[in-house]
């Protein structure tokens, strides 16, 4: 499967989950939680990105607590983040969240806030359309990819149960 | 081909199916020996993990032997609200045959250590950023992530399996220096990245002259470097206490002689004095006697960090035949009801008791900022817990960790005070 979509990059590195969506909104509903996605760093984001569009990161993103920072993003429809690297929590908790978490060192020399990226989910390549330039993003694990096919860690559960009581 | 750290053996003897080997970087499902839990305090979180289930059509989960919940944060409860939540997690142990260890019996990783739940050589998850503690007795911990839902509903999770940072630690203290002025000293040196995302080893003469209690307290700050793990080679300290505390048999898997750390440091003790972290980083150590004089407001001993018996000792030790200054309030948490029958016994607590501390159950006590001792702003605390930073104990407060004997000492003179000029 191949995704398009438009580049918010937040260059920098480290960011952490606490300014992925402050701590303060972790009680809203996940769906309200998108208003507030990246509003540490950029105030205007969730006015201006549009569902399909990316998010294009530095080294770490996501560190810090586990908390469910993930919702906001999703909330918005974005389906997929690129970054340098993650942190191992929001990782995982991405997966689950069915939105595509793609560890693609080179990245941020790929593109810029405003190019179009396609990224193909069966071998995480991702290309910049504009300059056809393209980067090869860390494998996922299987049960990863499995729940973001899915849709989420619940359906995901739900055809592996179904699955394995079919022998 | 390169030698197997004794974490890596650990991880691939519970993957599921089942690996001979695994390295650094690749990504494994695994059958835990041991899930932690806790008695939360947000009710609708428990509800949408019970409708989860019930969704999913699980009514018998499949760990429900290996699970343990303990009522550690923000316990006896100190809001209807918690209270409320805290109902609702217990009634969803008890229906699921789960167990419970109530408000009282103290910190979740030194409960289940104590309790000899975990022993050597197995893997354990628990939903605590400090789960790291106990890898002390020679097991794989680490912190739940994302996948909470999987473990409840299939029993497996996954692991990233993780890099080694070995941490060689050498040297002899200082009369009067703690083991928690070493680990202050060491995280100081690494920094709150010093192991990111690598499991964290520590080793070397200093650390295999320290007490099991000590112990804990390295690989509990394991978590302030973003260790994702940590790890001492069971040697005969651990296998003595951890024979006390089970009978129940396990195996100590060894590092191959021919492993090769990812990273290697070296940290020599000799020769330092009282340690303390400055607000807000808890790697932001310095000696104590640079901040000598700073007022303080509270005083707190306590938390996975440092509330075992040997810092009720040494409490005590400072405190004997001494009052609290009438400025300061002076809060001691024992980390288990193990830790407080045993400073009971020996006379700790009504040493502190005549120096007009106030002493608490066994549980996190205000460590997370949630009861037991909240920061108003302003308010200076010099404490051992885990970390310090901004607004962990109340929004405004500022928070200082120390050893308990210099954390004692402060609160005797009103003003942060190194022990030894005591
Ligand atoms: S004592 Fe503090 S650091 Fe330890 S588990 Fe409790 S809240 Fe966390």
């Amino acid at each position: 499967m191949k995704l398009t979509g438009k580049v918010w990059k937040f260059p920098q590195h480290d960011i952490s989950t606490g300014l992925i969506r402050r701590q303060m909104y972790n009680h809203l509903p996940p769906q309200e939680q998108g208003k507030h996605c990246m509003e540490a760093l950029d105030p205007s984001f969730a006015s201006k990105v549009a569902p399909g569009d990316f998010i294009v990161a530095g080294t770490n993103f996501g560190c810090g607590s586990s908390t469910p920072a993930h919702y906001s993003i999703a909330a918005l429809g974005i389906p997929a983040i690129i970054a340098e690297s993650f942190g191992a929590l929001f990782f995982s908790n991405c997966a689950g969240g069915a939105l595509w978490p793609v560890a693609c060192p080179g990245i941020l020399d790929l593109v810029e806030t405003g190019d179009t990226l396609e990224i193909d989910t069966d071998t995480l390549v991702v290309r910049n359309v504009g300059s056809a330039r393209s980067l090869q993003g860390r494998a996922l694990p299987e049960i990863y990819r499995g729940m973001i096919l899915a849709g989420g860690e619940k359906p995901y559960l739900r055809e592996r149960l179904r699955r394995e009581a079919a022998g | 081909m390169a030698g197997m750290h004794a974490l890596h053996k650990i991880i691939a003897n519970r993957t599921r199916p089942s690996l001979a080997k695994v390295s650094p970087g690749e990504f494994v499902e695994i059958e835990p020996d041991v899930f932690g839990v806790i008695v939360g305090v947000n009710a609708s979180d428990v509800k949408r993990l019970a409708a989860d289930l019930e969704e999913l059509g699980i009514d018998r989960i499949p760990l429900r032997d290996r699970i343990y919940a303990v009522a550690d944060h923000a316990s006896p409860a100190p809001t209807v609200a918690i209270a409320g939540a805290q109902k609702a997690f217990r009634e969803f142990f008890k229906a699921h045959g789960i167990r419970t260890f109530d408000g009282g019996a103290g910190v979740s990783h030194l409960v289940l250590c104590e309790e000899g739940l975990v022993r050597p050589g197995m893997l354990g998850i628990a939903i605590d950023s400090h789960a790291p503690t106990m890898g002390a007795i020679g097991m794989y911990a680490c912190s739940l992530g994302g996948g909470r839902l999987t473990l409840y509903a299939i029993g497996r999770y996954v692991i990233e399996v993780p890099k080694v940072t070995l941490v060689r630690v050498t040297g002899t203290l200082p009369p009067g220096v703690a083991g928690r002025d070493a680990s202050l000293y060491v995280n100081g040196k690494l920094g709150q990245r010093g192991a990111y995302n690598h499991a964290v080893e520590f080793a070397g003469s200093f650390i295999e002259s320290l007490s099991m209690d000590m112990r804990f307290t390295f690989t509990n700050m394991g978590t302030e470097m973003g260790a994702v793990a940590s790890y001492i080679q069971p040697d005969r300290t651990t296998l003595e206490w951890v024979r006390q505390r089970t009978s129940e048999p396990f195996t100590v898997f060894e590092t191959d002689a021919d492993y090769v750390y990812d990273t290697v440091h070296e940290v020599d003790v000799s020769g330092i004095g009282p340690q303390i972290a400055v607000p807000h980083a808890p790697d932001d150590v310095r000696p104590v006697d640079e901040v000598a004089g700073r007022k303080v407001d509270q005083a707190y001993i306590g938390s996975c960090a440092s509330g075992r018996l040997e810092d009720m000792a040494e409490t005590a030790r400072v405190l004997k035949g001494r009052k609290v200054h009438p400025d300061v309030r002076l809060i001691v948490t024992p980390g288990s009801r193990e830790v407080l029958k045993a400073a009971t016994e020996l006379g700790y607590i009504q040493v502190m008791h005549e120096a007009n501390a106030i002493v608490t159950s066994a549980n996190c006590g205000a460590c997370p900022g949630l009861h037991g001792g909240i920061l108003g702003p302003g308010d200076v605390a010099i404490t051992s817990i885990t970390r310090n930073f901004e607004g962990r104990m109340g929004p405004g407060g500022e928070i200082y960790l120390a050893s308990p004997a210099t954390v004692a000492a402060s609160a005797i003179a009103g003003c942060i005070t190194n022990p030894l000029a005591a």
